[in-house]
């Protein structure tokens, strides 16, 4: 704790609508909260850095959405694809599969289809004439003069980049690396992406859709990552520059750089990581994690203090990104969720949103559908006058946008019953996550964050049936805060198809030491303590979706280790699926090696002690439509919270960046690092 | 029907709280709670079964379905089904109820899974098995959970079933009657070895079996929870409620179509014995918010396995009515209370046995789907939707490796998927599955790393798409080419008609076509590892199915000679042999003179339409070589002018 307390960090959360930067210098946060420019996102965040100064900052930890955004809007660069000849079609085809709302509905098409927003159009899909087989054999010869008309006509077109995807480059990329080498001979200094080196994984699609991810990146964060190097130098920064990656891990600015898709999704993925440290922090190592926002809810778990990570994750439905990523559901419920009424006369809330503009109709910036926020002002959680940012709103319009909905109910059900619902689809939402991972709900605590969550995810914690409510300190701002409790991670992953037995131990182990030794070559010269893992994701022979992350012993990997590895496999596989088939033979599909450097991380100042012969006092207010009659209640001010102070519901308490809502029969608890412990009276 | 349905035609949302309340035994807030609360129940079912199943059919075809269904004394209501494949969706509301009442509910004990997996019965083939869990609550049953799941084998004279070949129903595979597979929790070990006796790949077998117990294990606890939290009462009323939703959604959707009488038909190309047609008939009478379908007319049950059953038939109606009118609320067993289906036995889609063997039955599912969208379209105006490419056109194929493994491949290596119509919405998908399927098309890499096979082509065919003001998807057409020597069936169904046909004056896609080229490694070796799209090479294949020229093999534009895959019921090849299927194209929406020619230009830029097609079909001169300068092409104006109003 002591060496930590002198760290100084920063991180920068890049969102669409606001930069959130935090610096923590010996335990203590300052923060700054910059409106994000549209087209010069760097400017916000220097800003931000500028605001909190950082000539003594050692590590300046980023994460954005920018190229996330950047995909979701298809404001893209022009790219090439190239591809084996008689598939050129692979990103359009995408895994076929149509997600529920899709199912009974034939006008729906695929997002990233040519019918309707391709990331590349097809006339830039080119395929080439060669062909590599499943075993690695040249079954075509690589065909140059075909593969250079490709390319002349990619410079014809003035493409900004390539990516390359040839199938079964991920057994052998010779055909790959040639095409890497005319790439740069007839188009020149453009950035090009190889699959066999973005993600030497098997599957085509979700290969390619990397690779095209990969080098859109280059193209979008490239420039950017050197004007924010070269804007921090200018402020006299000295310390690392990292980008954060999609499980929230950090990597330094140039190997970021190298492989960009990995950072496409890294501002949800800090919201876990930093639940994970903070509740590390104040024991409690099983949460189910709810970001709630304006618009949707981020849903995460951490088990045994680790968040869960999967391999892949979609930007869109079926448009695949293979990397490590923690694993978030979104759900379309937040502060801005519309309330509406259905055909069937029952209330709605939400996946609509009011978004910011115009936001809920209580902002008076014109909207005039309620929201989950214009509910709780008229409830009276949130205080018309004390809003953050300084806002004051207005309650007449909100009374009369819930007034305006098409329902028999009368007015005060139509509130009432709009909180319960919305409240209620977060609760479906974080018991789904439970119920999908196996998981008991009464084992674990549900951290509240995100401006929203600690208003409204107190209320879900019958619903839940989990054990408390935890809010952290600073909970508008706690993504940027986890960005500053995460370590550098340096990793490697190969796809190589082998059944785990005697006979593959000296190909596994061929496989390991190489990545290994290329892993090693990465590392920075006083990485010397830097702690080497390895996994392996496999299945049983038969199926084709893989367990990830069983782990692999260390050191050569003989028979014995091998035997180590499959009774590895069966375990993690009985723990997550419920039972285990031993008797089946396993497959190693993906083998990963990482190399994690401990960074300083934040600790957080402990709360004050309450002064003797002092009480905790709160303001009198009267919270209506939710329990039938109007109930008198309490609101407190975050600040004037001490350690073992407690707030017996109905009550809110109110801070900078959020509001906590305890409802009627809870009590909340402040503890050591100030956080409030919201449990069953 | 099978529900109790509200006393008056007073709408759900009309009702007082109090009306409702007393009339669902709880409040809205809590059956819009536990409506959702079915539904999310499924989805982890099936969510479960997907991650961690074996077989590739079910992983990559969602070949199952789990529901949750009411008690006897609710007759049955199925008040949730999955997000899984739609040609389940009406068989189960029935298969589940018939399986029950035939078994008698009043034997079950907790614990218990019941299993059945007669088409006669409960729908679909042989290789889904039904298996029903029942939910107690103070020793009544309160529910039922089940999965229906395609097992990879069910015995039967076709490894792993797929077939148009099989001629009765000793013929399909095992049947099995509602039995015990488990019994208080314990498995039955002699239905276990019925199993394992009679079907092949026993191993994968078991543990899907495995599989599907824990899931409805779950089921039954998630159940069990929301009972226990909101009373068995507001569980029972939930299951009426949703049913009950579904019920007036879909008559509130019937009564926006003008009433009347609508009808089309279409067509099944032929059995595997020879080659008459068989013709599936629909007659829609539309008044207020009923409406009957009279399938009466419908061809007799077929000799070979391409028949459907009743319950099938069933499923067709209530897939293409919800695609047509009804999307967004959750089909139901309610789904089908305004609807009357008139359907004599013996059709084709009411097969009975043991003669009316069944098994491809989605394929006449697929006819009377577009034969109901098609009588629709005047009606539906702007929001008809035109045909798909109409068949799956599945192939089926096994043979040993160099070491004598056996391997088989079902649906991956054939016309599986294709395009969808354009819609008022903008221009179709050049590549999904039939509209009353969904599934994970397999990764050219995996199908190569398991197989002795090479996918030497999976892309689009220019001037395939039914043009329209937007556009059809194009064909897919696919070549694989086979190592060691093998054997194959193939169920090219409908490569007779314009499957693909356009809707509100929009056009048909091209025509469906098979074809074989045994011995042509030299050839592909010589075509730089491909054969070449030309239609001269077809001279030299064997022609399998489709509508041909008789000199050439190519697929005819008007007319043109009739070839039946059933000519060989089973295709050996030799090692080096190459299958090449060409889907159909999809329907054209609107009037294709109507398309900006800017957007055909992009077409043409793509691929997807060739200058002379853009001139044929939309009328618009483009000028330039879209191969050598994409970005070089524009629109003549003036020529497209005088070529638009010609």
């Amino acid at each position: 704790m002591s060496a930590n307390n002198k760290a100084a960090v920063v991180g920068v959360d890049v969102g669409g609508t606001f930069t959130d930067v935090v610096a923590v210098r010996g335990g203590k946060i300052e923060v700054a909260k910059v409106p994000t420019v549209y087209g010069n996102t760097e400017a916000a965040v220097l800003d931000g850095a500028r605001e909190l100064g950082v000539g003594d900052i050692t590590h300046f930890n980023h994460a954005s959405t920018h190229g996330l955004n950047a995909v979701l809007t298809r404001n893209l660069p022009k790219i090439g694809f190239l591809t084996t000849h008689g598939h050129r079609d692979i990103l359009d085809i995408g895994r076929t599969w149509r997600p529920q709302e899709g199912l009974t509905d034939p006008t729906w098409r695929r997002s990233f289809g040519d019918a309707d927003r391709p990331l590349v159009e097809r006339y830039l899909r080119r395929g080439v004439r060669e062909r590599i087989t499943s075993n690695g054999e040249v079954m075509t010869p690589f065909d140059e003069d075909d593969a250079r008309a490709q390319l002349e006509l990619l410079a014809r077109c003035n493409v900004e980049g390539v990516a390359i995807c040839l199938l079964n480059a991920y057994v052998n990329p010779a055909h790959e690396e040639r095409l890497r080498l005319l790439a740069r001979e007839i188009l020149g200094d453009v950035p090009v992406s190889v699959s066999s080196e973005v993600s030497p994984l098997a599957k085509e699609f979700a290969r390619a859709s990397t690779t095209v991810i990969d080098v859109l990146m280059k193209l979008i964060y490239s420039d950017y990552a050197h004007r924010l190097d070269q804007g921090l130098a200018a402020q006299q920064f000295a310390g690392q520059l990292n980008f954060a990656d999609c499980a929230a891990e950090l990597l330094p600015v140039d190997v970021a750089m190298e492989k960009p898709f990995r950072i496409v999704f890294a501002g949800p993925a800090a919201g876990t990581m930093a639940s994970a440290h903070y509740g590390a922090l104040i024991d409690s190592a099983n949460l189910l994690c709810c970001d709630v926002g304006g618009t949707s809810s981020d849903i995460s778990v951490v088990v045994d203090g680790d968040p869960f990570v999967r391999t892949t994750f979609e930007l869109e439905h079926d448009l695949i990104v293979n990397t490590l990523s923690n694993e978030i559901s979104s759900i379309g419920a937040g502060g801005g969720s519309l309330v509406k009424v259905n055909n069937f006369g029952e209330l709605t809330v939400g996946p609509g949103s009011a978004g910011a503009d115009p936001g809920p109709v209580c902002y008076g910036q014109g909207g005039t559908e309620p929201t989950m926020t214009d509910a709780c002002l008229l409830i009276g959680i949130l205080d018309a006058d004390g809003f953050a940012s300084g806002k004051s709103l207005e309650s007449e319009l909100a009374l009369q946008s819930f007034g305006a909905l098409d329902s028999s109910l009368d007015i005060e059900s139509r509130i009432g019953q709009a909180f319960a619902i919305g409240v209620n689809n977060i609760a479906e939402g974080v018991t789904n996550i439970a119920v999908k991972h196996g998981l008991d709900p009464r084992e674990f605590s549900l951290m509240a964050f995100g401006a929203a969550g600690p208003m409204l995810l107190p209320a879900a914690l019958e619903l839940v049936n989990a054990k408390e409510v935890i809010v952290p300190p600073n909970p508008g701002l706690f993504s940027a805060v986890g960005l500053t409790s995460t370590d550098l991670v340096y990793s490697d992953v190969a796809s190589s198809y082998t059944t785990l037995d005697a006979g593959a131990a000296e190909h596994i182990n061929d496989v390991y030491e190489q990545m290994e030794a290329k892993l090693r070559r990465q590392l920075p010269a006083d990485a010397g303590d830097a702690t080497i893992a390895r996994t392996f994701d496999g299945r049983l022979a038969g199926q084709t979706w893989e367990t990830p992350l069983v782990t692999v012993p260390g050191g050569r990997i003989d028979e014995q280790a091998i035997d180590t590895m499959i009774t590895n496999f069966h375990e993690v596989y009985a723990a997550r699926s419920g039972s285990s088939f031993e008797a089946m033979p396993v497959q190693g599909v993906s083998f990963r090696v990482s190399a994690r450097i401990e960074t300083p991380k934040v600790t957080f100042q402990e709360a004050s002690r309450r002064a003797p012969d002092t009480t905790l006092e709160g303001a009198a207010i009267t919270l209506r439509y939710l329990y039938g009659d109007d109930v008198d209640a309490t609101a407190y001010d975050r600040d004037a919270l001490c350690i073992d102070d407690q707030i017996v519901g109905p009550a809110v308490v109110r801070e900078h960046t959020s509001t906590t809502f305890i409802p009627r029969g809870q009590v909340g608890l402040i503890g050591r690092l100030g956080e409030i412990r919201i449990r069953k009276a | 029907m099978t529900t109790i349905a509200p006393e008056s035609d007073v709408l759900l949302r009309d009702l007082s709280e109090t009306q409702f309340a007393e009339l669902y035994g709880a409040d809205r807030f809590t059956m819009t709670v536990l409506s959702g609360r079915m539904r999310y129940i499924v989805e982890h079912m099936c969510g479960q079964l997907l991650n961690n199943t074996f077989s590739a059919i079910l992983r990559d075809w969602y070949d199952f379905a789990a529901t949750v269904h009411g008690p006897a004394e609710l007759d049955y209501p199925m008040c949730s089904v999955s997000n899984s494949l739609a040609a389940f969706f009406g068989t189960m509301c029935d298969g589940v109820r018939n399986a029950l009442e035939e078994y008698g509910p009043e034997r079950l004990n907790p614990g218990d899974v019941l299993i059945c997996n007669d088409p006669y019965r409960t729908g679909t083939h042989v290789n889904d098995v039904l298996f029903v869990r029942p939910v107690f609550s103070d020793g009544n049953i309160i529910s039922f959970v089940s999965l229906r799941a395609h097992q990879m084998d069910m015995g039967g004279i076709v490894p792993a079933g797929f077939s148009s070949t099989k001629r009765d129903v000793y013929e399909t595979g095992l049947v099995v009657s509602p039995q015990l597979l488990y019994a208080a929790g314990e498995p039955v070990m002699s239905v276990f070895n019925l199993f394992l006796d009679n079907a092949r790949y026993g191993a994968m077998v078991m543990p899907d079996i495995t599989t599907i117990r824990q899931n409805l294990d779950l089921a039954e606890r998630l159940i069990t929870e929301t009972a226990e939290r909101y009373g068995v009462p507001a569980l029972l009323g939930s299951m009426r409620y949703a049913c009950d939703m579904s019920a007036e959604s879909m008559a509130t959707a019937l009564r926006s179509l003008p009433d009347g009488e609508y009808s089309s038909s279409g067509y099944i190309d032929a059995d595997s014995i020879d080659d008459t047609e068989y013709k599936i008939v629909v007659n829609l009478k539309k008044a207020g918010d009923r409406l009957e379908v009279d399938l009466s007319g419908t061809s007799p049950q077929a000799r070979t396995s391409i028949n459907g059953s009743v319950l099938d038939a069933k499923t067709a109606v209530g897939v293409a009515l919800k695609m047509l009118i009804d999307r967004d609320t959750p089909f139901t067993s309610g789904t089908y209370r305004p609807v009357d289906i008139v359907l004599p036995a013996g059709t084709i889609v009411s097969a009975t046995p043991p003669d009316g063997a069944i098994f491809m039955f989605w394929e006449p599912c697929c006819v009377i789907t577009a034969a109901i969208f098609d009588a629709l379209q005047e009606a539906l105006g702007d929001r008809a939707i035109g045909g798909d490419y109409g068949s799956l056109s599945l192939h089926n194929g096994n043979g040993t490796t160099e070491d004598g493994t056996p391997w088989v491949t079902t649906g991956q290596c054939g016309g599986e998927h294709g395009p969808w119509s354009g819609t008022q919405y903008g221009d179709g998908d050049s590549y999904q599955v039939i509209y009353l399927a969904n599934n994970l098309d397999p990764a050219t890499e995996a199908i190569e790393a398991d197989l002795p096979v090479v996918v030497l082509r999976k892309e689009y065919v220019a001037d395939s798409c039914g043009a329209g003001f937007n556009r059809g998807g194009a064909a897919v057409v696919k070549d694989t080419f086979w190592r060691r020597a093998s054997e194959h069936w193939t169920s090219p169904l409908r490569v007779r008609d314009d499957v693909g046909f356009g809707v509100n004056g929009g056009c048909d896609g091209t025509r469906t076509g098979v074809w074989l080229f045994d011995d042509a490694e030299d050839r592909v070796v010589a075509g730089g590892g491909q054969m070449s799209l030309d239609g001269e090479v077809l001279a030299d294949s064997t022609p399998v199915a489709g509508m041909f020229d008789s000199d050439g093999f190519d697929l005819s534009q008007d007319g043109g000679t009739f070839f039946h895959y059933g000519k060989n019921q089973i295709w050996r090849t030799r090692p080096g042999a190459v299958w090449r299927y060409r889907t159909a194209g999809a329907g054209g929406w609107g009037a294709a003179k109507t398309r900006d020619p800017q957007r055909v230009l992009r077409d043409v830029r793509n691929g997807y339409v060739t200058v002379a097609g853009a001139a044929r079909d939309y009328g618009v001169v483009v000028i330039g070589d879209p191969e050598i300068d994409p970005e070089g092409l524009s629109v003549d104006e003036i020529a497209t002018a005088e070529l638009r109003s010609a």
